[in-house]
């Protein structure tokens, strides 16, 4: 979330990702280094360790709905 | 109903906690002040007298009205109360040595696991993000009331009654729920005989927990094996009586993945209990440069940490991820794994306690 808000900062198009289990700490977050509108792209959790078949299939479902958000829409 | 217990007048609820902190009553933090209308409330929960002896610790016998008052100290509600009673009967059982306990160097302390339905409807006590941590009331107060009924009732002030040489901050409370839904095993309950749908208490007496860290990967088909070893290498600690003196239950907390990536490979509550006791030693030649005069192993071979499975408590809980949990034992293995039933019946309603 923090590298998220640096990029927005900065200027450039930003997603936070994170998983399921995160998603309140990611609200938290952005709260906290003022930018809570920072946008964010929620996996499912876990993801590490659950095999590289596994996280190519997440990445591949995912990949649409971040570039969708780094393109300015929301969702 | 009569209680026994002295009274002590002040003129208001400040003024009434110096007192206790000047008395030594505390554990250091502020306490709910035990008023009569509060042990009163709390005593709703149970069917049992005030005057009836639960256990003994040290030099006194633990009633429960002794044990009511300080569980309102520790901040528990009446729904909290069965736990608390059932982690003193255990304290009492003369397999757990608590006298023992109380006077060691070693900073031990109880830890009190809860199973069953109690974990709801005594709790909710937590067993999952966070469990061994702050921020849950029932596990807070249930394990703060068991440290000042050791503390008020057992006599364990520090430097006195509690000859810990630093201590550890589990002893100010150490209390968690099983993740029975998130465990691919049986509840630990079981394997000491209750059935499933019975609540208990196991306690057993550990130092502070220390993290175990371990990356899975699902691609990984040796990844059960690196648990084991880690979790072994984790008991078997230099600087651990389990190393240094040998013996003592200890207490594996397996974290819902690394749990599931063990059963996922076949491997039973027993299994990875026997797998961890041969794998939990130090090589001899390595340990002749640990070692005190107390164990020195010679010759090849390995010196194991646990005399068997029967010592490793293992429960599955916390947030899913990369940590797990061992605490090391100690007494030189005087002590052992308790537990105790949770009776409650809270077919009425009960009273909230009356504000402080």
């Amino acid at each position: 979330m923090r590298d998220g808000a640096i990029f927005a900062k900065a200027g450039l198009p930003a997603v936070a990702i994170v998983t399921e289990a995160f998603v309140e700490l990611a609200a938290f977050t952005a709260e906290a280094v003022g930018m809570p509108a920072v946008p964010r792209y929620v996996l499912p959790h876990p993801c590490s360790g659950t095999g590289d078949e596994n996280l190519a299939r997440v990445a591949r479902e995912a990949a649409p709905g971040i570039i969708d958000l780094l393109e300015g829409h929301t969702r | 109903m009569t209680l026994q217990a002295t009274r002590h007048q002040a003129p208001d609820e400040a003024t009434a906690l110096e007192l206790f902190h000047m008395r030594e009553w505390t554990d250091g933090l502020p306490v709910v002040i035990p008023t009569e209308e509060r042990v009163v409330a709390l005593l709703a929960g149970v069917e049992l007298e005030p005057d009836v002896i639960i256990g003994k610790i040290g030099p006194s016998q633990a009633s429960v009205e002794k044990i009511a008052i300080n569980a309102v100290m520790a901040g528990c509600r009446p729904e909290h109360f069965p736990v608390v009673l059932a982690a003193v009967r255990a304290v009492g059982d003369s397999e757990f040595d608590i006298d023992n306990m109380q006077s060691t160097t070693h900073g031990m302390g109880p830890v009190v696991i809860v199973n069953g339905p109690a974990r709801e409807v005594c709790g909710p006590i937590a067993s999952g993000w966070g469990a061994l941590g702050p921020g849950h009331r029932a596990n807070a107060s249930i394990g703060r009331a068991l440290r000042l009924c050791l503390m008020n009732i057992g006599g364990a002030r520090p430097g006195h009654g509690d000859m810990a040489a630093l201590g550890q901050p589990g002893k100010f409370t150490c209390c968690l729920a099983e993740d029975e839904e998130g465990s691919p095993f049986t509840p630990l309950h079981t394997a000491f005989g209750y059935d499933a749908d019975q609540s208990a208490v196991t306690l057993v007496g550990v130092d502070a927990p220390h993290s175990v860290m371990m990356q899975t990967n699902d691609d990984d088909p040796e990844a059960h094996e690196r648990i084991l070893r880690v979790v072994a290498g984790s008991i078997a600690i230099p600087g651990g009586n389990n190393t240094q003196i040998g013996n003592g239950p200890v207490i594996v907390v397996l974290n819902p993945i690394h749990a599931g990536v063990l059963a996922n490979a076949g491997l039973s509550r027993e299994d990875v209990c026997e797998r961890l006791t041969k794998l939990a030693v130090t090589p001899n030649a390595v340990m002749r440069g640990w070692a005190t005069k107390r164990r020195i192993p010679e010759g090849d071979g390995d010196l194991p940490a646990l005399r068997g499975p029967e010592d490793i408590v293992l429960i599955v809980a916390g947030g899913g991820g990369m940590y797990s949990a061992v605490f090391s034992g100690g007494l030189a293995g005087s002590t052992h794994p308790v537990h105790a039933p949770i009776d409650f019946d809270f077919s009425c309603e009960l009273p909230g306690l009356p504000p402080t």
